[in-house]
């Protein structure tokens, strides 16, 4: 593994300052978050630990080749990753009703986390081939690619796991939108968008996905049940106040009145300990790194690199948002980690590759 | 040019994706803002509520001793079945859960859930009282398949003499739904215990302790992860009582199996010492809250709940005539010589009002009118005397009103007047009646302790005390909180030849060859003084009988007033215990044969 030194002087400091200091918020948040947990306070925080360093020599792996290199073999990675999610579907490990988990030799692993990044790769690499010119993209031209982006999500769904494939399908379509398509296409898309919303309600959504959705518009419409989470993580947020109740102080998670909050419900956590003027602080470091991905998208000329940082950039966008607005009851309950701050070796791992792809195409945009 | 226009769609892009941050900043800001700063105190509070339960430490009721320092009712440790609605995970399946294992009757349970509606769902509802070992070895064993089900060790009333004594401690249980809403218990909860009856009624707010808090942290499923502090509960204060056990018992057993009651007090201190009312009931089954039991009582013909000695009202019958006596010699309508004919009837008003020996006393003055008990010497005393008259010196002497004794409920007696004949009826009083009140009969209802205090009144010469169970009051710590001195009930300036008359005759009754309980009641080392009574019930069956006394005669340190409800006749059923009584008291008769025994050898 060689890097350059002209190219390691072209990092974005700025970003991984950002990123570092949203990690460190993270480790700190869930040293607080675990301790209460039964398998042993520190156990899951050195899980944690041991995913950062593998996604670390996984990012310096990524920065070592050319991004362009990389995302030539997209469809490897592609056909990869799909072989797992295909496998998880088969033999995955059970775990909250849900088969999302590959345990090889006691690690347990999510291919569909890894998905997200590689979706990225393997759209931006697809939607550059066929690209002519500046022409927008034709009905024809996008045809293949939402095949490839549906197939994973729908296994992905099967898991079933909601969160991850909406996740992806969002991106994909956010990438869709900034490569550009013909106005026919959007309407298109739109139609279809739209009709299938009832298909969706009706034949594919689980009941207690209909149940979320539904206790959103009124959590006290079964307030023991699903309105519980989205009520008793509103509780937690709301009782943190301006200060919060000071690190390690929260009770709301500690007394274990709110399922996951260690993973899809981090935020209550920190929302309790560190009140409002924390809360914000976290969501202007998220916002603030966000608009670093778009500027590195923006700085880029070469469209490919462009396009990826883009896509990693709507990923983190589209998770952090969505997070936050159902941990303060603003969307429905889905399964989607908050990046950098919740537990989840696969969804960290999965976060600073797309944080490695961004630094690669930044340290390379010069290039030509 | 192409690469322009490219980079100019995508600027409007970017700038597109900048608005979409800035108003995402702006939606989160507004939220956090509302649910933080806006409404962060109430969920605050609602966090608050999440986590800390208040659970209550029962305080211990204080304990009542008699006399002599024996415990009458105490309080012991007992297992209580709790139900907090808001833990219940699946209603049927620990509701059916503890149908299949304890044996509740199911609507029992849904009917106590319901009582407690009103109140948040995190309080814990009883279930069941005092459970058996059994029971709760199945409850606990079973635990993890009942959620909801709490089991918690609870200060029990425990009375260890059982039926003894019932009337006086009265009994504890829960305090009702209504009760809560009136003024009295507005410092009560559901669930707390408050004396129904008795003393444990009547000293309510000395006996009980004040409770205890355990706040406490809770997790999600109610489990108690620690305790954020603890308020110790005070026990209750103690009540030492003038009962004393060896006289109460001795008068329980005379009247074991049958229907009446009996007061035994100190006339110089008005201290009861004992108190008796049969049938009774036992205050344990009342406490542990059986439904079965307290059916049962409820609906007993013979009202097991009624104190017969201050609730119960009587004609007195010949108990009376003492009374009659003495407002005769007052007013001056006899004196000791006044004599009247007896031969065994007496005819006024076209009446013939009899005598109760039917061959009559011949010639009979106020002492052997006494002794002997004759109505006919009554009949023409009465009259002479006149109902008013007869009334004033009922009211002089108190018993027309509640004696005052520390028992609630208690019941004035009644002697009639004309005026108050006058206003309740709208009637003149007639003559005739008043033949029936000179021996107590008529319209004439008194009460047992009513009855005592008659005969108080004439063994202290013209005094009462008011009747007077608990003799003091003791804090935890043993500090004497409140004694209770002689309060005067009576005090009645009486002409000292008079009252010397009808003292004497009364000493008579039982000490001279032909008074009426010479043969039943008269004990060689104590001198008593009674007189007997037999009054016809007025509900049919046979006569009530009486026994009223005080001793020893010159000096009294006891009075009673005894009845046996359809005892037929007061010298044969109601005498005799007061003559156990006695022997109990003075205890003279069996240390005198056993050291006489021992000196013999």
């Amino acid at each position: 593994m060689h890097i350059d030194k002209r190219r390691l002087y072209h990092l974005d400091w700025y970003l991984i300052l950002n990123g570092l200091t949203l990690l460190a918020i993270g480790m700190m948040n869930l040293v607080s978050a675990t301790r209460s947990i039964d398998s042993g306070p520190y156990n899951l925080l050195l899980k944690q630990m041991v995913a950062l360093c593998v996604g670390v020599a996984i990012l310096f792996l990524i920065l070592s080749y050319d991004y362009r290199l990389i995302a030539s073999y997209s469809r490897h990675f592609y056909w990869g990753t799909l072989f797992f999610v295909v496998f998880v579907l088969i033999i995955g490990t059970i775990a909250g009703g849900a088969k999302r988990w590959l345990t090889i030799a006691g690690i347990a692993f999510q291919p569909s986390e890894l998905m997200k990044p590689v979706m990225v790769l393997m759209l931006a690499n697809m939607l550059f081939q066929r690209k002519k010119e500046n022409e927008p993209l034709n009905m024809k031209d996008i045809l293949v690619p939402l095949l490839y982006i549906f197939v994973p999500c729908i296994l992905i769904l099967k898991q079933p796991d909601l969160g991850t494939a909406v996740v992806i399908l969002l991106s994909c379509f956010c990438m869709l939108w900034f490569v550009g398509l013909t106005k026919p296409t959007y309407f298109f898309l739109g139609f279809v968008g739209v009709s299938s919303v009832p298909v969706l309600w009706t034949f594919l959504m689980k009941p207690y996905q209909k149940m979320r959705i539904l206790s959103l518009v009124n959590p006290e419409l079964d307030p023991a049940g699903y309105g519980y989470h989205s009520i008793q993580a509103k509780i937690a947020v709301g009782s943190g106040g301006l200060f919060g109740k000071g690190y390690l102080n929260g009770t709301q998670h500690k007394l274990h009145f709110i399922p996951e909050h260690h993973t899809d419900f981090i935020f209550t956590v920190f929302g309790e300990e560190w009140g409002f003027i924390g809360s914000i602080v976290l969501f202007l470091l998220f916002i603030s790194f966000i608009y670093r991905c778009l500027k590195i998208s923006q700085s880029t000329a070469e469209p490919l690199g462009s396009t990826i940082s883009f896509g990693i950039a709507s990923i983190i966008f589209i998770q952090f948002t969505v997070n936050i607005l159902m941990a303060i009851n603003l969307a429905p309950v889905v399964g989607i980690p908050l990046p950098f701050i919740s537990y989840g070796g696969s969804s960290l791992i999965s976060s600073l590759i797309g944080v490695a792809l961004l630094l690669n195409v930044n340290m390379r945009r010069y290039m030509f | 040019m192409h690469v322009r226009q490219q980079s100019t769609a995508h600027e409007k892009k970017y700038k597109w994706c900048e608005w979409i941050l800035v108003i995402t900043m702006i939606v989160l800001f507004m939220r956090l803002f509302d649910l933080q700063i806006l409404r962060g105190e109430e969920m605050k509070r609602l966090s608050e509520q999440n986590r800390v339960r208040v659970k209550k430490i029962l305080a211990p009721r204080g304990t009542i001793f008699d006399k002599t320092g024996k415990i009458l009712a105490n309080t012991r440790p007992s297992f209580n079945l709790y139900l907090i609605p808001e833990d219940i995970k699946d209603f049927s399946q620990t509701v059916d859960g503890l149908v299949q294992l304890l044996g509740i009757d199911r609507e029992e349970i849904i009917e106590k859930l319901k009582d407690a509606r009103d109140f948040p769902s995190s309080f814990a509802v009883k279930i069941e009282s005092d459970m058996s070992m059994d029971q709760v070895a199945k409850a606990e064993a079973n635990k993890f398949y009942l959620p909801g089900v709490v089991i918690q060790i609870e200060p029990k009333r425990n009375y260890p003499y059982n039926t003894m004594l019932s009337h006086v401690l009265g009994y504890v249980s829960e305090v009702g739904g209504e009760e809560l809403k009136t003024a009295e218990y507005k410092n009560y909860s559901m669930g707390d215990t408050i004396g129904k009856f008795g003393l444990e009624r009547m000293y309510e707010k000395y006996l009980r302790g004040v409770d205890g808090e355990k706040r406490v942290e809770v997790d999600a499923s109610g489990k108690e992860v620690r305790v954020l502090d603890t308020k110790e509960p005070v026990s209750g204060n103690s009540l030492y009582l003038n009962i004393d056990m060896d006289v109460q018992t001795t008068v329980e057993q005379a009247l074991e199996g049958k229907k009446g009651g009996a007061v035994i007090a100190d006339p110089r201190t008005g201290g009861v010492l004992a108190l008796v009312s049969h049938p009774a009931f036992d205050p344990n089954q009342l406490t542990s809250g059986s439904r079965e039991y307290w059916k049962s009582i409820a609906t007993d013909p013979s009202h097991p709940l009624q104190n017969r000695v201050t609730q119960g009202r009587f004609p007195p019958g010949s108990t009376f005539k003492p009374l009659v006596a003495l407002a005769a010699l007052e007013k001056g309508a006899v004196n000791e010589n006044t004599a009247f004919g007896c031969g065994g009837h007496f005819g006024f008003g076209g009446h013939v009002f009899k005598c109760w020996q039917k061959r009559g006393h011949g010639s009979v003055s106020l002492h052997k009118g006494i002794v002997q008990s004759c109505d006919v010497y009554f009949y023409n005393t009465g009259l002479k005397t006149g109902v008013d008259s007869i009334h004033e010196m009922a009211v002089r002497i108190g018993v027309t009103k509640p004696t005052g004794v520390d028992l609630p409920g208690e019941k004035s007696g009644l002697v009639p007047s004309t005026e108050w004949k006058k206003r309740t009826f709208g009637e003149k009083w007639y003559e005739g009646e008043t033949v029936s009140v000179a021996i107590g009969q008529g319209a004439v209802w008194l009460t047992p302790i009513g009855l005592m205090q008659l005969a108080s009144f004439v063994g202290n010469e013209g005094v009462t005390f008011k009747p007077r169970i608990v003799n003091r009051i003791v804090s935890p710590e043993g500090k004497v909180i409140m004694k209770f001195e002689p309060v005067m009930g009576a005090n009645v300036k009486l002409d000292k030849h008079n009252i010397t008359l009808v003292k004497e005759a009364m000493k008579g009754v039982v000490n001279e060859a032909g008074g009426t309980a010479y043969s039943n009641a008269r004990l060689d080392n104590v001198s008593i003084s009674g007189k007997t009574g037999s009054a016809q019930s007025g509900s049919g069956g046979a006569d009530h009988a009486w026994f009223i006394a005080f001793a020893p005669s010159d000096t009294p340190s006891v009075a009673m007033g005894i009845l046996v409800e359809h005892g037929l006749h007061g010298a044969s059923a109601a005498a005799p215990i007061a003559k156990a009584v006695a022997r109990t008291m003075f205890k003279v008769p069996d240390k005198e044969i056993k050291s006489a025994a021992l000196n013999a050898h």
